[in-house]
């Protein structure tokens, strides 16, 4: 039966083990699988996420200055409104209303040009034909949007308004404008992305109007001197035409093994490109970072899973563990109360004559190995059993033997009472049991004989002390047994009721 | 113990010999030109440098980093009147640089505010026309880049002695003698054009004939650099100057009479241009009528520069002009102030001229111009 039990505990640990390790071992590779289909789609999504993005971004940029642009000409119309409600008779006067322009509109570098081409600013008057390209036009009939870049000041765009019905000082003034320094502009349009993306406006020969750097191979230069020959020329022509017809497109490349890929869109009226570019692999790194994430989880829901399937492995271990012993232990009980059941006599509750069987075979071992000093035998018997069976029934005489029974357990209190046939008890004595004897059996034998003048329970009792040359326990028994039978006759003789 | 102590005393020798060469390097910076003097050989010519110093050369052609020196100004309002000779890129440039010092002098609480006016084409008559009307104005200090020293020369003296204060400036100083407060500009305008009129004669191996495009007549500037011309092409025997033609400053002229001396005299080998304009007129008719003729010419126009770049121009003065207008303000805020010449400022601050050639094209190009259409 134990054999039984640890077999399926084995059984237990191991399915629980083999369990786990193929639920791990199912998870890494759904794990791994997984990985590998991120990344086979990383790169697929790579150039479409890349594509939208820079559009999207070179879109919003091409927006900002044309807003940018919009609402410098809306202010410009605010302050020449301004200027014709001004009295302005001299030109400190005039000075002074295109300050508070300035101020109050916050226009940078505005100006007046008058009919003989001659600039007014907040601090200067000068002849400007030479200066400003848009004053080689005699008229000024519509808005005008320019690139300026003048003798190594910084890069300018020029947006010029035609007045028409302004005079000033009773002069005809032609037209106004302001001039927005282009890195004001880049100011404006700048990000904070920790350098990923790079921006920068050209011209329509792909110079770069904004100083900034379009990644480290384009960095400031021209952006068709730069890619010749990393592109194949017809791209390198379709992309030359695009600038020219002010078209948008968009181009990669790859230089050293890093990819790079830029988004132009124009900039309506000024004859700008507005390029956006981002390195491939900045894109591949964040996807790849986000991948990562997911397989640091993967590997950690694996491992938790790993360890939540060992830990309940190992409840169910001990669950099962603690089952099993008490059911083994409820086993145990089950056989000692059957085998206390074989061994106990069902009417006296003492030992029967197959635990007495028992106990002589141990003894006899142990009486042959001399290990046994003490040890006494006691042979009792009911005296009068059969003629209270047949007089008062088996009722009274199964009651006289609980009563003998109990008079020979109440005396002898250290040692072991056995029924051994229907009126017959032996009794084992060792230890203090043995030690007292003699006065346990004298007591019990003057109780008897009290007993039998109240009619009482009468037992004879013979003994017999185990000595050396006893080989068994049967020595001695008949010793005793042959002691019981004297003393049943004495008892006899006093007018003890006879067995038969 | 010993040795250690003798390595730690030749190191502390060597920091001591280092720090006095770096304090000494530092002190002779310091007392380098006059303060009102930009730094650069007057006439300093870029003989074809092939190093790469030529970048160097290029890049101090043309200062455009410039600080207001230490004088405190006693006013916080100037007003002044400037006046040039005619409408054209290169005054342009020379007010771009006023306009610097004009902000600086504002950052620091002081207000210049001045006109600056020229007429279409040169014309000493209209200079004086202007100087006559500016007189009778408030301004602080009146400026003029003489058209006509002749003429105007005489004029300044009595502007001066009307109590005036009056300067001259840019390319153009009036005559010897004259009681103009000072002049900021070019003191060189001879050994330049004695200068371009060397690398002429070198590069057509001292053998040839050259035309000389002066510019307007009169004009100082053009006319010094005529007359370094003429010398230096006299010294040599097989050099012979065929025509000396004004243009007046004006491209389109320059270019009609390129084209006119070609026709008469087929066999051109040289042009010395005088001025900034008509090194673009005489190249276009080179140009056009495929001439080998070499041209050498002043400053810095940008199609002048791409036919640099091109080689149909051997090489350009360049004249700093930026520096020349930051100077102008700050030398009439201190006249303005009542200073006199050699107190505060030079009677002459003198500004450098750098000779540039085809290598060198392309970079001054983007310097002044950037990489744009």
């Amino acid at each position: 039966m134990t054999q039984k039990r640890q077999i399926t505990n084995r059984s237990f640990v191991l399915t629980a083990i083999l369990g786990s390790m193929l639920i791990l071992a199912m998870m890494t590779a759904n794990t791994i699988w997984v990985s590998r289909q991120a990344g086979a789609a990383t790169n697929e999504a790579v150039s479409v996420v890349s594509s939208f993005y820079l559009e999207a971004m070179a879109d919003s940029r091409a927006k900002t200055i044309t807003n940018l642009i919009n609402s410098n000409f809306e202010e410009m119309e605010k302050a020449v409104a301004f200027i014709e409600e001004e009295k302005i008779d001299s030109q400190g006067e005039l000075r002074n209303a295109i300050g508070k322009i300035k101020s109050l509109l916050g226009l940078s570098r505005f100006a007046l040009v008058d009919k003989d081409n001659i600039v007014y600013t907040q601090y200067t008057t000068y002849t400007g034909r030479s200066r400003h390209a848009f004053l080689s036009e005699e008229t000024i009939k519509d808005r005008i949007i320019r690139t300026v870049s003048l003798y190594g000041s910084s890069r300018q765009l020029c947006l010029v308004i035609p007045t028409p019905e302004l005079s000033i000082m009773g002069k005809p003034f032609k037209a106004c404008f302001v001039q927005l320094d282009i890195k004001e502009i880049v100011d404006l349009l700048a990000f904070d992305d920790q350098g990923r993306t790079h921006f920068a406006l050209y011209s329509k020969n792909g110079g770069n109007l904004s100083g900034t750097e379009l990644g480290p191979i384009i960095s400031d230069r021209n952006l068709f001197d730069a890619i010749q020959g990393i592109v194949p020329e017809n791209v390198w022509k379709e992309n030359r035409a695009n600038f020219e017809n002010e078209a948008e497109g968009s181009l990669s490349f790859s230089v050293g093994g890093t990819e790079e890929t830029l988004r132009y869109v124009p900039i309506p009226g000024t004859g700008w490109e507005i390029a956006i570019l981002i390195r491939e692999s900045v894109i591949q790194d964040q996807i790849r970072d986000i991948s990562e994430r997911h397989l640091e989880f993967s590997r950690n829901q694996v491992v938790f899973t790993l360890v939540s399937v060992l830990l309940l492995a190992i409840v169910l271990l001990l669950e099962i563990r603690k089952f099993s012993k008490d059911k083994l232990e409820e086993e145990k009980e089950t056989s000692r109360t059957f085998r206390n059941m074989a061994n106990t006599d069902s009417l006296t509750g003492v030992r029967n004559k197959h635990a007495y069987s028992e106990m002589e075979a141990a003894l006899n071992q142990q009486i042959q190995a001399g290990e046994i000093e003490k040890l006494a035998v006691v042979v009792g018997d009911i005296n009068g059993l059969k003629r209270v069976n047949d007089t008062q029934g088996h009722a009274a005489g199964d009651q006289l033997i609980k009563d003998a029974c109990a008079l020979i357990c109440e005396y002898f209190t250290h040692g072991a009472v056995f029924r051994v046939g229907g009126d017959e008890f032996v009794v084992l004595l060792q230890g203090k049991g043995y030690d007292t004897m003699t006065e346990v059996i004298s007591s019990l034998n003057a109780r008897v004989e009290e007993n039998m003048k109240e009619n009482g329970v009468v037992v004879s009792v013979g003994y017999s002390a185990l000595t050396p040359e006893d080989r068994q326990l049967r020595d001695v028994f008949e010793r005793a047994d042959q002691m019981m039978y004297e003393r049943k006759k004495e008892l006899k003789a006093m007018g003890a009721p006879a067995r038969r | 113990m010993k040795k250690y102590a003798k390595i730690l005393l030749i190191l502390i020798t060597a920091l001591a010999v280092l720090s006095c060469f770096t304090a000494c390097s530092s002190a002779a910076s310091a007392a380098g030109p006059d303060e009102n003097t930009p730094p650069g050989k007057p006439g300093a010519a870029a003989e074809e440098p092939e190093s790469s110093g030529a970048d160097d050369s290029v890049r101090s052609a043309v200062d455009f980093d410039h600080e207001l020196d230490s004088y405190k100004p006693l006013k916080d309002r100037y007003n002044f009147y400037f006046t040039y000779k005619t409408v054209h890129p290169w005054w342009d440039a020379v007010a771009l640089g006023m306009e610097e010092a004009q902000r600086q002098y504002l950052s620091e609480g002081i207000t210049v505010t001045y006109e600056y006016m020229a007429p279409e084409g040169a014309s000493a008559e209209d200079q004086t026309e202007r100087l006559l009307t500016a007189a009778q104005k408030d301004y602080d200090v009146i400026g003029v880049d003489v058209a006509d020293e002749e003429i105007i020369s005489p004029l300044l003296d009595r502007l001066v002695e009307a109590g005036k204060k009056v300067m001259t400036f840019s390319s153009s100083d009036a005559a010897e003698g004259c009681k103009r407060l000072a002049y900021v500009g070019n003191t060189h305008n001879y050994q330049d054009g004695a200068d371009l009129t060397e690398a002429l004669c070198e590069k057509l191996g001292y053998r040839g004939k050259v035309a000389i495009l002066v510019g307007s007549a009169g004009a100082p500037c053009h006319e010094d650099r005529a007359r370094g011309a003429r010398d230096t092409i006299a010294k040599y025997p097989d050099m012979e100057i065929v025509a000396v033609e004004y243009d007046m400053d004006s491209v389109d002229l320059a270019y009609e009479l390129t084209m006119q001396i070609l026709k008469d005299c087929p066999e051109l080998d040289g042009i010395v241009c005088c001025n900034m304009s008509n090194p673009v007129g005489a190249a276009r008719a080179i140009t056009e009528k495929k001439s080998s003729a070499v041209i050498v010419g002043m400053d810095h126009d940008e199609e002048a520069l791409r036919y640099l770049d091109d080689g149909v121009i051997y090489c350009l003065g360049v004249q700093d002009c930026f520096s020349i207008g930051f100077d102008t303000i700050q030398v009439a805020v201190k006249i303005a102030d009542g200073n006199l010449a050699g107190t505060v400022f030079p009677e002459k601050t003198n500004e450098i001229t750098t000779v540039i050639y085809q290598k060198d094209a392309a970079l001054m190009l983007a310097l002044l111009y950037g990489d744009i259409i």
